[in-house]
């Protein structure tokens, strides 16, 4: 293990959100048992008090586990200089077998979470509690995942040997690389590049008939899913490429670099939080009929939904723009 | 929207008040909060910023050093060698070092002697800050050394290093060849070690194997592994001091939490009369909310300004002390003053995150008091 | 209207993160200085043929620790303490191959 304040920061994140959610299954499954609003027993009473205490420790918990992407990412990025061939954030990740499993878990971990707290807001501007037994049961599922992230975290961070000389993106994510990054790197762009416009044009085009008609959702929360996987994958396969006009440059992680102005930060962002924000649509839809919910839920769609083509019109704009305006090409 | 804000601000103005009416509480809390944070943000600024020197300097270090062993202790090294490993391919040039250790027993520093590529006349010296510092000599003055064979050896300075070069010269006494080895009896033939130049930067560590291969009794250090071990020994002197910071953080998490659970009367009595006015348990949380981001907002500010100053300005007087050991000579130098958004972010997570958490379940409490009950004491 | 707390605190606390905003943002630029002082330092460290920071002149490995054994600190076994106070900073690992 290193001692870097990054590393003991993530750790720290990681115990705190694993507590809370162990914390808070002792007390979900009273909830889900023997919930009943009608009830005036002191149980009932002690069980509604007990919901404003998870609901806050919940959302602190979720707002760390959001934050602590952004943390891991900086922090392998600021870790390279420490291993031998590592140039950049995707080296150090490569560093022992946990590293991409524990990023793409904290990934899966971010749409989640960012689900669970608009589901968690729905919920607290009703009065009567509709969502409490979907929301806590929504968690119960969730804490598979965050625990095994939890566990992935420890084991990759604790387990960074200093003297492992590492590979790094030129390897890791070239033609002639095994493993999932380099097989989105090598997708050929024409087909890659149409089929996610594609993808795109649904989303607009499901995410406006939300807006209009309150219908669709599902619809928008798939496309805006599919958006992300073909978005990442074209950033693999050829968005990366325009930006370092080097036809054999796929990292996505050098993106993050203050020589490509942090625009990666943008890219993977965009479309990360853009989705979550699309899947929270869908998430939201089937409870939308509950009478206390009938005003809250379509404005908060509206709301998300606004937020979803925001981000990713933006992020394909500044793609295309860059792909449109630099001498560089991949059509030979 | 406006609205919200409003609401918010207002909460905000009781949480004040009532942190005010406190004063004596909520100040201790502040001071050691502050103090805490000052720590950490502290440390991490120094080594972050030592690392980032060491880097910057080091990247024009040599390439490749090669040092000859003897009995699995570093040895001279015949320049001989460096003909044989110029003729391994893709090596550059290959250049004998002179350097060692002058132990001045008047004052019992250790000095480090080195020939540069580019050498004073014989007779003349350039020395590092440190050395002018001590020994209260300046440029054109002479400096007597006790020569290996017990002859007295006249130098005359002839340049001071500049200042700002204290973190790598300040023990620096640079001198021709025929000095180093009339000063060390120095035998002819050999050097300390030697630097070697590679062609392609990027065969570095093959050119390194082909010569460990070539002479089995060598040893290369890369420059690669120079900034490395910098960049370790930075990150565990600081790793260390965070984790006896760590020891602090826990004892104010403990403090604060102890702070936030004993509920004063008055303040039960404060939280009935407000859920008796109206509030509800969700306003009385914000108000929770909005105390502890208050103090946590003003302490990491002013921990982080303060240490801040501290390193930067007054050059860390309180950490140098534990770095300073035993030497007689230290380098007198500026860091220069830079700290990033990755810093902040990892001491906001390290700091304010632990705090809320303990602060949490406390303010609950508090908020699900029943106003009948309180109001009835 | 007299001026409530909640404004004061926003004030101090804004104007407080706009000074942390600065410093971050005034180290993050290009410095000409500071990139002169870089390159003379850098031409006095490959003139000299430096490899080592001058910051611990107590003893041979601690001047040195780049060019020394990497177990120099710890002749006995790995944790042994160590002689000179600065020791105790120094890693018992082997930072790179």
């Amino acid at each position: 293990m290193i001692l870097e304040p990054g590393i003991l920061a993530l750790i720290l994140l990681s115990l705190i959100t694993s507590g809370t959610i162990l914390y808070a299954l002792r007390h979900i499954v009273p909830i889900l048992y023997a919930w009943d609003l009608k009830s005036g027993s002191e149980g009932q009473l002690q069980l509604e008090r007990r919901t404003y205490l998870l609901s806050t420790l919940l959302t602190w918990a979720f707002v760390a586990e959001l934050t602590s992407l952004l943390l891991l990412v900086y922090t392998a990025e600021n870790l390279h200089e420490r291993f031998t061939g590592a140039m950049c954030a995707a080296g150090v990740f490569n560093l022992n077998a946990f590293g991409y499993p524990a990023l793409l878990l904290k990934l899966g971990n971010f749409l989640l979470a960012g689900c669970w707290l608009v589901l968690n807001r729905a919920d607290n501007s009703a009065r009567d509690y509709p969502l409490i037994r979907g929301k806590y049961l929504f968690l119960l599922v969730l804490t598979v995942p965050l625990l095994a992230e939890g566990v992935v975290l420890g084991l990759y961070l604790l387990n960074l040997q200093p003297d492992v000389i590492t590979s790094c993106c030129g390897s890791l994510f070239g033609s002639r690389a095994v493993g999932l990054g380099s097989e989105l790197a090598v997708w050929p762009m024409r087909p890659l590049g149409l089929v996610l416009l594609l993808a795109y044009v649904l989303n607009l085009g499901s995410g406006s008939f939300v807006l209009r008609k309150g219908r669709g959702s599902y619809l928008f929360a798939l496309s805006g899913l599919l958006v992300l996987f073909l978005g990442i994958s074209a950033i693999l396969s050829f968005v990366a490429p325009y930006f370092y006009e080097l036809p054999s440059h796929h990292c996505p992680f050098c993106l993050l670099k203050a020589d490509y102005g942090y625009v990666g930060y943008l890219l993977c962002g965009g479309l990360l939080v853009g989705a979550t924000a699309a899947a929270a649509v869908g998430v939201l839809q089937p409870f939308a009929t509950r009478p206390s919910l009938r005003q809250i839920i379509p404005a908060l769609q509206r709301r998300a939904v606004w937020l979803g083509l925001t981000l990713f019109t933006l992020c394909f704009l500044v793609a295309t723009l860059r792909i449109i305006t630099t001498d560089f090409t991949l059509f030979g | 929207m406006t609205g919200w804000c409003e609401r918010q601000r207002n909460i905000l103005d009781v949480a004040l008040a009532s942190l005010r009416r406190r004063r004596g509480k909520n100040l201790s809390l502040l001071v050691v909060y502050s103090l805490t944070v000052f720590l950490g943000a502290s440390v991490m600024f120094y080594s972050a910023g030592l690392k980032r020197e060491a880097r910057l300097l080091l990247s024009a270090a040599p390439e490749l050093v090669v040092q000859r062993l003897s009995a699995g202790r570093h040895d001279l090294i015949p320049v001989a060698y460096a003909e044989g490993i110029r003729t391994i391919r893709g090596v550059g040039t290959v250049a004998p070092r002179l350097w060692g250790y002058y132990y001045d027993a008047v004052y019992g520093a250790n000095y480090t002697v080195q020939v540069p590529t580019l050498p004073p006349p014989a007779g003349e010296i350039v020395i590092g800050p440190g050395i002018a510092r001590l020994r209260k000599v300046a440029a054109g003055d002479l400096l007597p050394f006790l020569s290996y064979r017990r002859e007295d050896l006249l130098l005359q300075v002839r340049e001071i290093l500049p200042a700002e070069s204290e973190l790598v010269s300040t023990d620096l006494l640079l001198l021709a060849e025929a000095d180093f080895r009339a000063l060390f009896s120095f035998p002819s033939g050999v050097a300390t070690d030697l630097t070697v130049t590679v062609r392609n930067p990027q065969e570095v560590a093959t050119v390194a194997r082909k010569i460990v291969e070539r002479f089995p009794d060598t040893r290369p250090i890369l420059r690669e592994e120079m900034q490395a071990t910098y960049a370790a020994v930075f990150d565990w002197r600081g790793g260390l001091l965070l984790v006896l910071f760590g020891v602090v953080l826990l004892a104010f998490i403990i403090f604060a939490w102890d702070k936030a659970a004993g509920l004063s009367a008055e303040e039960r009595r404060e939280i009935g009369i407000l859920k008796g006015i109206g509030w509800e348990t969700g306003d009385i949380l914000t108000l929770k909310f909005w105390e502890g981001t208050s103090i946590s907002l003003t302490a990491f500010l002013l921990g982080t300004l303060l240490a801040y100053v501290h390193v930067f300005l007054l050059q860390a007087p309180l950490l140098a002390a534990t770095l300073k050991g035993w030497a007689v000579l230290y380098p007198d130098f500026r860091l220069v003053s830079r700290i990033d958004a990755f810093q902040l972010t990892v001491l906001f997570v390290l700091t304010v995150i632990p705090y809320t958490v303990a602060t949490l379940v406390p303010s609950w409490r508090a908020a699900t008091i029943d106003p009948d009950s309180v109001m009835r004491d | 209207m007299p001026l409530r707390r909640a404004d004061i605190f926003g004030v101090l606390t804004a104007s407080g993160l706009l000074l942390l905003l600065a410093l971050v943002l005034r180290g993050s630029g290009p410095d000409p200085a500071e990139a002169d002082r870089l390159t003379r330092l850098q031409r006095l460290v490959t003139e000299a043929q430096l490899t080592d920071l001058a910051l611990l002149t107590e003893a041979r490995y601690t001047r040195h620790p780049t060019q020394a054994d990497h177990f120099a600190p710890f002749q006995d076994h790995p944790l042994a303490l160590d002689h000179f106070p600065s020791g105790m900073f120094w890693s018992p690992r082997r930072p790179a191959p």
